[in-house]
């Protein structure tokens, strides 16, 4: 089973190009059905014909009538149609419901199944399926090479607590206004919508500069640092999950205590010294990196207290010596 | 009602101070964006609550009609879609009612009855002094390009265009006017 799990990482990071690869194309899709639309073939420009034979290529064998087909696969993670079935961030149901003070069931029916997802695996949205932490992630990377090469990057903490002040601002806020802002400050929303911009209408909009300012902040000052505290979205999520069933343990007998984990974990928690907490986003980056396995998934609604040092480890060997020549 | 405004309009305010101008001149709609919400949008204050800015009506729309506001018009309005008329008018297919997940655009059939019944995005109105036929020269565009031809608008001598009550502002006609500026506009209903 372990060796699955060690696995895990590899699949996520399939999933994590996949949704955002589909954020690209889908607006693409967008332009090809419009254009099929205008029965425009013979008048757009050649830049819009190759756009009109790359997806005619590339959906051809899925669809046999493009126009109409093709509208199965719409939106972006914010809030989108896959075959019929339309799901919601739950941020964008919770949020409705304070800017508009009622909840408008329709839509909380479309973020039910996340919820239940986020119920069960926790935060897994953020290190899964969200657009932004494909950038954030490859972000992190380009601070470990930029380290290496010598020049400073931001490793500051600061409260994990500070992002469920950020939600609750950002609904009172938008109740306030009777605007939905907490859409205007979620990295995978903001995505969702700018590439969409990019590709359809006339560029990148306000968000993009936005979003911009959170990569140089991962940057600069603090690594991962809007996911980690101040994302609303993922503050919602960590609330949601906090009692998820399945949470990555800490084996205590196969452990050597090398912190590999705790240097890997993008979240900067504790795996070390069990401290997963609500914030984890099982994204399995530990399970992979650890070399005696002994990080793996169990089914428990809750994380179990600190089980001392691992017994593979340096300080727990020195103890049970002293404890056996003692004895 | 009057308090939330008030609140907002404080937050508006304080936004004003952190933010350079744009957001509390596009508030008074001093560049004067003359623009229409997607066919069979809530009332406007409420459209900006129930929108959830995920972009899905833009890009369902067969026609690329509609387009989302940046900070131009106001910080609530951002990310909320838009149909400029002249740039490219609704042609009432009322795919962006069926797929909006938050009922901000509400489902309509697309059917006669049902559109000139439940849309309401503007009416059109014919500046006299610019339009052709007014002038004596025999048009009639408007009239050819509107959907809802002889229940929205119908024409008169010299095809001397005339919008009824029933027009829901689709925009078509001004589209389509060959006269520069356009002598046929929607004025917009957000209410």
């Amino acid at each position: 089973m372990i060796f699955i799990y060690r696995q895990l990482n590899k699949l996520r990071w399939l999933t994590l190009t996949l949704v955002f690869s589909m954020l690209i194309v889908l607006p693409f899709i967008h332009l090809y059905q419009t254009y099929i639309a205008a029965h425009a073939y013979d008048l757009i420009a050649p830049s819009e014909k190759q756009i009109y034979d790359v997806m005619e290529q590339l959906t051809a064998p899925f669809v046999s009538d493009p126009q109409h087909d093709l509208d199965a696969l719409k939106g972006n993670t914010w809030s989108g149609n896959l075959f019929g079935l339309s799901l919601s961030d739950p941020l964008a149901a919770v949020s409705q419901a304070a800017t508009g003070m009622t909840v408008y069931w329709p839509l909380f029916m479309t973020a039910l199944i996340p919820i239940i997802l986020t119920m069960i695996f926790g935060r897994f949205f953020c290190g899964w399926i969200c657009p932004a932490t494909f950038l954030y992630e490859l972000n992190s990377n380009l601070a470990v090479l930029l380290h290496k090469l010598g020049l400073h990057t931001g490793h500051r903490r600061l409260d994990m607590r500070l992002k469920y002040v950020v939600l609750g601002v950002g609904l009172v806020l938008s109740m306030l206004t009777g605007a939905v802002l907490t859409a205007a400050i979620y990295p995978p929303a903001i995505l969702g919508r700018e590439i969409y911009y990019a590709v359809a209408l006339n560029g990148f909009g306000a968000g993009m500069v936005f979003f911009i300012m959170t990569l140089l902040f991962d940057l600069l000052v603090s690594r991962r640092g809007f996911c980690r505290y101040l994302c609303p979205g993922g503050a919602l999520y960590s609330l949601l999950g906090r009692f998820r069933l399945f949470r990555i343990r800490r084996k205590v007998e196969t452990c050597n205590d090398c912190a590999k984990c705790n240097a890997v974990c993008e979240f900067g928690l504790d795996p070390l010294r069990d401290d997963f907490g609500q914030e984890c986003n099982n994204c399995t980056a530990c399970i992979a990196i650890c070399p005696t396995d002994a990080l793996t998934f169990v089914v428990s609604p809750k994380d179990v207290a600190f089980q001392g040092p691992g017994h593979l480890g340096r300080i727990y060997k020195r103890q049970h010596q002293a404890g056996s020549e003692e004895a | 009602m009057k308090r939330r405004q008030f609140l907002a309009d404080l937050i508006y305010g304080a936004a004003a101070l952190a933010l350079p101008a744009t957001a509390t001149e596009a508030r008074t709609d001093s560049r004067g964006i003359r623009y229409l919400r997607p066919p069979g949008a809530l009332p406007e204050p409420e459209f900006q609550s129930r929108c959830i800015r995920c972009g899905q009506c833009g890009e369902v729309c067969p026609n690329r009609t509609i387009k989302y506001f940046g900070l131009e018009n106001s910080v609530s309005s951002l990310d909320t879609p838009f149909i400029i008329p002249r740039e490219q008018a609704c042609i009432l297919c009322m795919k962006c009612g069926d797929i909006c997940p938050t009922g901000a655009i509400q489902k309509i059939k697309r059917d006669a009855d049902d559109i000139l019944s439940k849309v309401k995005m503007g009416h059109a109105w014919v500046d006299k002094n610019i339009c052709l036929s007014y002038q004596g020269k025999t048009c009639g565009v408007c009239y050819r390009a509107c959907p809802l031809q002889d229940v929205a608008i119908k024409v008169g001598m010299l095809e001397q265009p005339q919008v009824l009550d029933k027009c829901v502002g689709c925009g078509l006609c001004e589209r389509s006017c060959i006269q520069i500026p356009q002598a046929i506009k929607i004025i917009p209903n957000y209410s």
